[in-house]
């Protein structure tokens, strides 16, 4: 027999609390201009709550570990993005979501945080624990506090000073399943059901590009904008290639490993876009067949989607393309840019930057690069050429870094001219560390992160991002701008910087002190002591010559 | 749309067998003194895609304790490189621990505590005797009490009393026993269980001096681990001989098993292993033949689910009042304007 | 006099075409050449770092004083192409101060020898100066620095070692006549540039006892040398505004936190440090530098202030954080005023031919560790070693052959005792 004791207590809430957020998924696959398709998940929470009321432990579909850490280190706004791969963006064209290869992070913390410094690196440790990724490592000999490249994206409602943002990026953190798996655990159905179950490791990491973002801003509530609410959006952007898959004709199953099974019933909508805009050139049929057609206008180009609504029964989607592949010319993006290292020798090395501006007229951009300490670069040597015309920037800020201690930043603001290429080229030296500060690997080399060149395109052509005022991808479909922001991260650089010998530190110690002690010893006797003759005593080699003497003696004898 | 109330429930069970045998009463008394919880701490301190075997040991461990119970977060992974997302790997977010890809190690739900350029000697000792930064996760911590045991795997590239970290640094056999003294002193393990997988495994444990400290080593002082086969696609020796016939043990264990850790203790015979598996029982007060192998590998704890279930509900709070927002005047900022 | 302006016009027709030739970036890149402490490009940076209205001393560039960063935007701003001349021309001041000195110097030793003429044995006339030095000398040491390479370098690469050098020279004439003024001035603009040379505030004190015969005078000399170190300290202060240039300046200095290589020995010791011992060889370096040989070196050189100032000068070479080969020639340039005390060293043919391999094999070896990749630190290292180990041979030679002219004069060249053979030792 056996005694049971229960007990179950109930938290009653208030109905109105309690539905105050609404979860939507989407999933967008757009075939690229080659043989590649780009697949991005978003997972989109608001949650219609201030996030300056403290109280956001009680929610209903809002991850409680973010809240957690939101409301402690007093985060307004948090973008986190972990990437592997870089984004082409000569022919793949914008991403939606654009990110730094490697972990790259940016926060606004509410313009009442005390110590700025002691929060970031607090957030950072506990980032690092709730997404399983070095993030840890980033202090502030790694971040930086750009004046304009990162304005908040969602609503404020004092006056912006930008001591409160801060940025750092990890370029060599690698992602894996590792990572995938804390990052689905944010989801309100986790994995288990909705679009989420089509992100299985091995498929997903073995794409051309990959990348987790995480995307957390306040917004407004209503029209007059009065109230906010808290916007946090999940996305995952993916490009497989056709080689990698073996086939150009694609399906959810062989992209994602599996379909769908079955439907999010927390989520308010679930749909999948496939873009079909190229469907005229390279033709492919897609089934079963969309329950919608859709055409976006923007900023003057037009876009066509098919609409999938995800239902609570098994689906799958596969397009199946005309036997004869057409090659189309690819016309690159109106903003693109390009990074790399100039020099050899581990003495002395450049940097330039490389711009591409492809519209018909002059485009505004701001260029943030941001350097570790152990570049030490020489602004004097700065030069910036645009189209073989030396140029000067509108604007520069530069926040000098220390040994140590602090990152460099530098922002140009620039006007890149009509159809030009722009080119920005500085100088630094290669610094030598103490053997304790290598990594392990230290000949893998160190690594500089992306630049970022932010700017306002006045074309919607490949501009595929989501606007300021949206927050899911439909609400990108008919939204024409005065002009669209993007921003674009160029590669990140590895140099090699001169090591010392690392099994050496005894014996330089010894051979060092030995050199200063020969200095020592004569000046230490020249002035303690007096110059005297003394007789002759018998020193070693004299005492040898007799030993040696009677030995050939006794010999002869 | 359905309207489900939230429901927040503290479930509290008391399971007491009244009648029949007090004898089995006593003996769960008995075999839970002092053992409460199940703690792990995994680590691979190789670096570098050719010591791809080493990730594969060390994933082969956790990859069965987290099948036999012991969640995520009570088990500390230590990895010093990427293997399974190496570009190296022709196949991505995997690593296996057969050529014939018989299980993925790795699986669709890892979580590694420490990465890369974290795997130190000094995060490894601050990690056991708890002497973290302030501000470190709690994944990132070995929150063990008196009530812990403690399952230690090391592997990696080692000598005569030292194990390496990353090819840079070392970890001494001494080190090793003082750290694992100082938790015995700020009563941090009940009991630990010390598994090491290197070459000259023996080596590391000599010098323990801390009670009820169970070692086993995969070779002896003077002789080689080895490694077990290589994977013509991979190209590189995918896991080493001991851990290997470990993780065919374990493979076999199922949660609520009877297999005790003495069996487990002789597990890869010198015809297997090629080198001697070296075993430390000094310092442990138990018979090894007498404790379960749950007691380190799994977290398994008895639970009967009961058909005559009385339910009672209590409406704690029936109301909350709505906080009253105060409105502002927000806006967006346009980017780039300054 | 001829011969002079041949000299002199050489030595700026080799320096003018070097700094308009291809080859001024690559010298001016040596590292055995520039600095951090040094580095011209530094300056240059700095310099536009301010003028974009960025404090210079908020990061890592410069780590000389406020002061001498004005006078060089001054330098930077009047004369634009024609920059590296005023280089050039420090560099001829440098020389010609240096003659005047050594002149000077060798007059007052010839004076010396005559007032103690009876003290020396009659037979040893050929190891005293005479008429003829009186013009050699001073010839000799101008060439010596003219035509130094490490000098030439060092102006073509534009380093600050120049104004350091001038100032130095400058310090050495003044203390040659014990002129308190000129003494104090210089000895604090080198102190403030780079804080070594504040050591020879004895050589001035002593100086200025000797040749004035005034202890009242000696003293003002050091109380106005402090203090216009002091004022200068202020002044710059008052110039940026905050107290930030200390620890970029003598901060830098003392703590060595850059470790790019040098001729030194102090980067690779620093580099392979263990962090926790850091802290005490640091202090222990630098006590050596400084203090550890101010009081032993004052006492034994103290009827000689000029011959104290070139020991102090050559050790403060040898032993400063980031020396240059700009320091080293310098002291080079010192050695033939000590024409009269030659056959009393011992190592000197050594330690210049260790000099000239070393000289030689540095950038090889820098080349193929930093360029080819195949030779490591080591190597560099062991060539930096050897140099410094040279020059160290030639500063104990100095010292121990100063005590053993003094013993040949009085007590000639006989070694036996009473008829025994007999060895000059020190006990």
């Amino acid at each position: 027999m056996a005694v049971v004791f229960i007990l179950l207590c109930y938290f009653q809430l208030s109905l109105a609390l309690q539905y105050s957020d609404k979860f939507t998924e989407e999933l967008v696959l757009k075939p690229l201009v080659q043989d590649q398709i780009y697949a991005h998940f978003q997972f989109t929470t608001i949650w219609n709550v201030d996030a300056r009321s403290r109280d956001l432990f009680q929610s209903h579909l809002f991850s409680r570990a973010l809240s957690e850490v939101i409301v402690r280190h007093n985060v307004q706004e948090l973008h986190i993005s972990l990437t592997a791969g870089l984004w082409n963006y000569e022919t793949w064209g914008y991403p939606i979501v654009d990110s730094a290869p490697g972990a790259e992070v940016w926060v606004w913390f509410k313009d009442d945080t005390n110590d700025i410094d002691t929060n970031w690196k607090q957030l950072t440790n506990s980032l690092s624990g709730l997404l399983c990724a070095s993030l840890n490592q980033i202090d502030n000999t790694n971040s930086i506090n750009p004046d304009i490249s990162f304005a908040p994206t969602g609503i404020i409602s004092n006056t912006l000073n930008s001591s409160f943002v801060r940025y750092a990026t990890l370029p060599r953190e690698i992602v894996c399943t590792e990572n995938l798996t804390p990052w689905k655990k944010l989801l309100p159905c986790d994995s288990k059901l909705g679009l989420a179950t089509l992100l299985n490791a091995g498929p997903i990491h073995n794409t051309r590009y990959h990348s987790l973002s995480i995307h957390l801003r306040p917004i407004c509530r209503n029209a007059q904008c009065d109230l906010a609410s808290i916007e946090l959006t999940q996305s995952v952007d993916l490009v497989y290639d056709f080689t990698i898959l073996g086939t150009r004709n694609w399906s959810l199953r062989k992209l994602f490993g599996q379909g769908i099974m079955n439907s999010c019933p927390l989520a308010d909508t679930s749909t999948i876009y496939v873009e079909t805009t190229n469907n005229d050139t390279n033709i492919f049929h897609l089934s079963p067949t969309p329950d919608e057609y859709l055409i976006s206008t923007r900023g003057g180009f037009s876009s066509q989607f098919a609409k999938y609504v995800v239902k609570e029964r098994p689906m799958t989607i596969a397009a199946s393309y005309a036997d004869k592949q057409m090659y189309t010319v690819n016309i690159p993006p109106p903003l693109y840019a390009n990074q790399y290292k100039i020099g050899y020798g581990q003495q002395k090395g450049g940097l330039v930057t490389k711009i591409y501006n492809n519209h018909w007229a002059p485009i505004d951009v701001v260029v943030l690069q941001n350097l570790p300490w152990y570049i030490p670069i020489y602004l004097h040597t700065l030069k910036i050429i645009s189209n073989g015309t030396p140029m000067k920037p509108q604007k520069l800020i530069y926040k000098p870094g220390k040994m140590r201690e602090k990152a460099h930043s530098l922002e140009l603001m620039l006007r890149l001219p009509a159809k030009s290429t722009t080119s920005i080229k500085f100088y630094f030296d290669y610094v030598f560390l103490k053997w304790q500060e290598y990594p392990p690997d230290a000949n893998h080399g160190f690594y500089i992160g992306s630049a970022i060149i932010s700017g306002h395109l006045p074309l919607g052509r490949n501009y595929t991002g989501i606007p300021q005022d949206g927050s899911t991808y439909a609400s990108s479909f008919n939204a024409s701008r005065k002009n669209y922001f993007v921003q674009i991260r160029t590669e990140p650089i590895v140099i090699t910087l001169p090591t010392p010998d690392f099994s050496m530190p005894y014996n330089v110690i010894c051979l060092a002190c030995t050199v200063v002690a020969l200095a020592f010893g004569p000046l230490h006797n020249i002035t303690t002591k007096r110059l005297v003759l003394k007789v002759n005593s018998d020193n070693l080699l004299t005492k040898l010559k007799k030993f040696g003497r009677s030995l050939f003696c006794s010999k002869k004898l | 749309m359905m309207i489900i109330p939230a429901l927040y429930s503290i479930l509290l069970i008391l399971y007491v067998k009244c009648d029949s045998d007090t004898k089995a009463l006593e003996r769960f008394a008995e075999n839970s003194k002092g053992h409460t919880n199940n703690w792990a701490v995994l680590v691979d301190t190789s670096r570098f895609w050719f010591n791809y075997r080493h990730v594969a040991n060390v994933l082969s461990i956790y990859r069965s304790v987290k099948r036999l119970g012991i969640p995520d977060s009570q088990i500390i992974l230590m990895i010093a490189d990427d293997m399974a997302c190496n570009p190296r790997n022709p196949r991505p977010a995997t690593v296996f621990n057969n050529a014939k890809q018989h299980i993925n190690v790795y699986g669709d739900d890892v979580e590694v505590d420490y990465r890369g350029y974290e795997v130190t000697v000094e995060n490894f000792v601050r990690l056991l005797t708890g002497r973290l930064q302030p501000n470190t996760p709690r994944s990132k911590q070995l929150l063990t009490d008196e009530g812990s045991n403690i399952l230690i795997y090391l592997t990696g590239h080692g000598g005569d009393g030292f194990l390496k970290f990353q090819d840079s640094e070392e970890i001494t056999s001494q080190e090793m026993a003082d750290a694992i003294e100082q938790m015995w002193q700020k009563q941090r393990y009940n009991e630990i269980f010390f598994m090491i997988d290197t070459c000259q495994a023996a080596s590391m444990y000599e010098r323990f001096y801390s009670p009820n400290i169970l070692a086993v080593g995969s070779s002896l002082v003077g002789e080689d681990s080895l490694s077990h086969h290589v994977d013509p696609a991979i190209g590189v020796y995918i896991i080493d001989r001991y851990t290997f016939y470990a993780l065919e043990f374990l493979e076999s264990v199922a949660p609520n098993t009877k297999r005790t850790m003495g069996e487990f203790l002789q597990v890869c015979p010198k015809r297997d292993c090629i080198s001697t598996v070296g075993v430390r029982k000094d310092l442990f007060r138990r018979n090894p033949f007498q404790v379960p192998i749950t007691d380190f590998f799994g977290s398994f704890r008895p639970v009967k689910l009961l058909k005559n279930i009385h339910n009672e509900t209590i409406n704690v709070i029936t109301s909350i009042e709505e906080p009253v927002e105060t409105r502002s005047s927000f806006r967006y900022v346009e980017p780039l304007s300054f | 006099m001829k011969s002079h302006l041949i000299i002199y016009g050489l030595a700026i027709f080799v320096r003018v075409f070097l700094i308009y030739s291809d080859y001024r970036e690559n010298i001016a890149d040596r590292i055995e050449i520039s600095t951090p402490l040094n580095s011209f490009n530094r300056i240059l940076e700095s310099y536009y770092r301010m003028s974009i209205g960025v404090d210079p001393y908020s990061s890592d560039v410069l780590h000389e004083s406020p002061l001498h960063l004005h006078f060089y935007k001054h330098i930077i701003e009047n004369t634009g192409q024609y920059l590296p001349l005023v280089f050039v021309f420090c560099d001829v001041l440098t020389a010609y101060l240096l003659y005047l000195f050594a002149k000077k110097y060798i007059l007052n030793l010839r004076i010396e020898q005559y007032i103690n003429m009876n003290l020396y044995l009659k037979h040893l006339k050929d190891q005293m100066l005479n008429v003829s030095d009186n013009e050699a000398i001073p010839l000799y040491v101008t060439v010596m620095y003219l035509f130094n390479p490490y000098i030439i370098f060092n102006c073509v690469a534009c380093t600050t070692t120049t104004f350091l050098n001038l100032c130095l020279a400058t310090f050495l004439y003044a203390i040659c006549s014990g002129s308190v003024i000129i003494g104090a001035v210089s000895l604090a603009i080198a102190s403030l540039q780079s804080l070594y040379p504040v050591i020879l505030i004895s050589a001035l004190y002593l100086s200025v006892l000797k040749y004035q015969n005034s202890m009242f005078k000696a003293v003002i000399s050091v109380i106005s040398c402090i203090s216009l170190l002091v004022v200068f300290i202020f002044s710059s202060y008052y110039l940026m505004g905050s107290w930030n240039f200390i620890p970029q300046t003598y901060g830098f200095i003392l703590q060595v936190s850059d470790q790019q290589p040098n001729i030194g020995i102090y980067w690779y010791f620093f580099m392979e440090m263990f962090e926790h011992f850091k802290e005490l060889f640091i202090c222990s370096y630098q006590i050596n530098v400084t203090i550890l040989y101010f009081i032993p070196l004052t006492i034994k050189f103290r009827k000689d202030p000029v011959l104290l100032g070139i020991c102090f000068i050559m050790l403060t070479g040898i032993f400063k954080s980031y020396p240059s080969i700009g320091d080293f020639g310098f002291s080079l340039a010192l050695l033939p005023v000590m024409k009269y005390m030659y056959n009393c060293m011992q190592q000197i043919f050594v330690s210049i031919v260790a000099i000239i391999t070393t000289t030689t094999l540095a950038p090889i070896l820098w080349n193929l560790w930093i360029y080819w990749g195949s030779a490591n630190a080591n190597f560099f290292f062991g060539t930096t070693l050897a140099f410094i180990t040279a020059h160290i041979f030639i500063l104990t030679d100095v010292s121990f052959a100063h005590s053993k002219h003094d013993y040949l004069l009085k007590y000639g060249n006989d070694r036996t005792i009473n008829g025994q053979p007999a060895k000059l030792v020190l006990g």
